[in-house]
């Protein structure tokens, strides 16, 4: 039932309109942000919309990598450009234009059926793990951590 | 919606930290049982009753001195699909650990999620049964963590926008607990994937990972601040656990975790407007347990505003301790967990049709509410009502009966009786006896046209429930059919009264209290078998015949 259901379901609608209806849409806001001089002053350019700067330390601990203050230091400039590429894309007025959850895919195909299929190459799964107790996976003492 | 938000974002954690406690405390085999025997929840109830009561009765006591307490509850059901969410790997509770698995589950670089189309219809089922709002488009988003028992680094769940919202449960509290209807609020309801098993070493010195769970699909149900008693929120528990076992979505067993609670307390003067400071109970096994650690933790906190230490109740997670009836600190929250939420790209919107919603609702079974509803017009007590309500098997059972004409309390009187009785001695449910609806009705036929009495009919009934067989075999393999015939009666009773002078002059001298001796004993001549109002009929025209 649930099957010939979902076959109905209609297609996904176009994630956006078509670009040229976008206003402002321009080249500017595809600018790679590599070129580090057309970023100088991207909050003016992000307009109210604009995000807040990064916070490295916090980035960096929720990314559970080690950063040295000098490090941070040198990484900050860097991140801060990219969110502030993204940032500019709050400029985009869209207005009249129905929000969309998700980039576009064709949702009535993206379902599977409730059906089992086991894996065949499992050895090779096992093979892979960096240390296997048979039958467990063995990872470093969790317990209480957090 | 803020606080919709913060609810969501605290389950990780939860889900997290009793996947391993789960399964240090599992008893596989054990866990058949039990559920069954839970499942006539009234015996378990009543079993609990008497402590659940005092503990009540204690905490009431003390809310009387101003102090109420707020409590909402996250449940999450795990499916009963045959595959996972978003891989094709089989799930069976109890497997060889890490049998099941496939290189999308165990997260490796390059594997594409793709949802199982069960999931949503499970989803919007429980959605529909709970009286939500579901939302024709829906999405997925990444939840990240960072824990062995997740092995992509992030759960796949929904965060802003859940499948289904804005419903309600209506239940009625036990009869034991002073009774009434309740209705509760549920915030939302959403499609997520469990994580693997976590088994910690007895040296302490490492880890054991099972990854046959990672992938598993999961509702999580978030009730809305509702409940105010532990009785409220094990009945809310339970409530949704006969909802999903009605609509076949997950068979709700807590022993094997397929059913998990996680409970949040905070308590306030009557009054207040503000909520106290929420503290958040797990590892409660049974419905029991948790109206127990609900109203432990109420009194707790109580004790602490009275004793003007209201600063010592902290946001943290404590886990109930059976043996002990107390709950203690597992961890201090330190701020909120940043989830870093985002949508997952790696999979579309799930978008509905009215159509589908449609048909599902066509083909939704009659749920608990409803057929309380339903068993409270045939004139039955609330007792009565809730017993059969509790089981689906059992109400099934009892409306099967129905449908061949038997007698409503009758039946009933039946089912919660010698049926019951033999169910929990022999630990079985209702549909695993040989014991057909058809034959009870039957049995009730029989004792109603008087072809065999009650007594004879309790005999039969075990016959039945344990070999099988139609009850006009029984009656005529086994001889019983009542013995109607006045004649063949009265000749019984002259017999007895001609073997028993003494006992007949000391009738007739006054001590009519005898007439029941001779009863009993024509009644053993009859092989119980004499009906009963004809017996009395004629023997006591024989006594007095004079």
């Amino acid at each position: 039932m649930l099957s010939a259901a979902a076959s109905t379901i209609p297609r996904l609608r176009l994630a956006a309109q078509p670009r040229s209806r976008l206003p402002s849409s321009g080249s500017h806001w595809l600018r790679p942000f590599s070129s580090a001089t057309h970023v100088t002053t991207p909050a003016a350019a992000a307009g109210a919309g604009s995000l807040e700067p990064p916070d490295l330390p916090r980035l960096a601990n929720a990314a559970r990598i080690s950063l040295s203050r000098q490090e941070a230091e040198e990484f900050e400039p860097k991140i801060r450009q990219v969110v502030d590429w993204f940032g500019q894309l709050q400029a985009v007025d869209l207005e009249s234009i129905e929000p969309s959850l998700r980039a576009g895919t064709a949702a009535g195909s993206s379902l599977r059926e409730d059906k089992p299929e086991t894996f065949v190459n499992r050895d090779a799964i096992v093979e892979a793990i960096p240390s296997y107790d048979d039958p467990y996976i063995k990872v470093p003492r969790v317990l209480n951590k957090e | 919606m803020a606080l919709m938000l913060l609810r969501g974002m605290s389950t990780p954690i939860s889900f997290r930290s009793s996947t391993g406690l789960f399964f240090t405390v599992l008893r596989p085999r054990l866990a058949r049982f039990t559920t069954r025997v839970e499942s006539a929840q009234a015996t378990e109830a009543k079993a609990a009753a008497k402590s659940i009561q005092l503990a009540t009765k204690e905490a009431s006591e003390q809310k009387l001195q101003g102090f109420e307490a707020i409590i909402g509850i996250e449940t999450h059901v795990q499916l009963s699909t045959v595959t996972k969410a978003f891989c094709s790997c089989p799930y069976n509770y109890g497997s060889q650990p890490n049998s099941t698995i496939c290189p999308t589950c165990m997260g490796h670089p390059g594997t594409l999620p793709v949802l199982n189309e069960k999931v949503v219809e499970c989803a919007v089922k429980l959605g529909l049964a709970l009286n939500c709002e579901i939302s024709m488009t829906s999405k997925f988003d990444r939840k990240q963590y960072f824990y062995p028992d997740l092995p992509k680094g992030y759960q796949i769940s929904q965060f802003d926008i859940p499948i289904a919202k804005k419903g309600y449960v209506d239940l009625d509290l036990p009869v034991e607990f002073g009774g009434g209807h309740r209705k509760f609020g549920i915030t939302r309801v959403h499609m997520e994937e469990d994580a693997g098993k976590l088994l910690h070493s007895e040296s302490g010195s490492y880890s054991q990972v099972d990854l046959n769970r990672a992938g598993v699909p999961l509702l999580e149900i978030v009730s809305e601040p509702d409940m105010r008693t532990g009785i409220e929120a094990a009945e809310y528990g339970a409530e949704l656990q006969r909802i999903v076992r009605y609509l076949g979505v997950s068979n709700g067993n807590m022993q094997e975790g397929s059913l998990r609670c996680d409970v949040n307390v905070s308590v306030r003067p009557v009054g207040q407007s503000e909520f106290g400071t929420k503290v958040e109970i797990k590892n409660m096994n049974s419905f029991s347990e948790i109206n127990r650690a609900i109203d432990y933790e109420i009194s707790r906190q109580i004790l602490l505003h009275k004793e003007g230490q209201a600063d010592q109740i902290v946001q943290e997670t404590r886990l109930w301790d059976e043996s002990s009836q107390k709950t203690f600190t597992m961890r201090k929250k330190e701020g909120l967990a940043d989830y870093r939420y985002f949508p997952e790209p790696d999979l579309p919107e799930v978008v509905l049709t009215t159509d589908y919603i449609d048909e599902i609702s066509k083909s939704m079974p009659e749920l608990p509410e409803a057929k309380r509803r339903r068993y409270e017009n045939m004139g039955l007590s609330m007792q009565d009502v809730l017993f059969l309500a509790n089981d689906d098997n059992v109400a099934h059972f009892f409306d099967s009966t129905l449908e061949h004409g038997a007698d409503a309390k009758l039946a009933c009187n039946w089912i919660m009786g010698d049926i019951a009785a033999y169910l929990k001695n022999e630990k079985l449910s209702i549909d695993e006896t040989k014991l057909t609806p058809l034959e009870l009705s039957e049995l009730i036929a029989s004792i109603k046209n008087g072809i065999i009495s009650g007594k004879i009919g309790k005999e039969i009934l075990v016959e039945l429930i344990s070999k099988g067989g139609t009850v006009k075999g029984v009656i005529e393999e086994k001889d019983l059919v009542q013995i109607a015939d006045p004649a063949a009666i009265e000749a019984m009773v002259d017999k007895v009264i001609a073997d028993n002078p003494k006992q007949l002059e000391q009738y007739r001298a006054g001590k009519t209290k005898l007439q029941g001796f001779f009863a009993g004993q024509v009644m053993k001549a009859s092989k119980g078998k004499a009906n009963p109002v004809l017996l009395n009929k004629i023997l006591g025209e024989k006594l007095n015949a004079n």
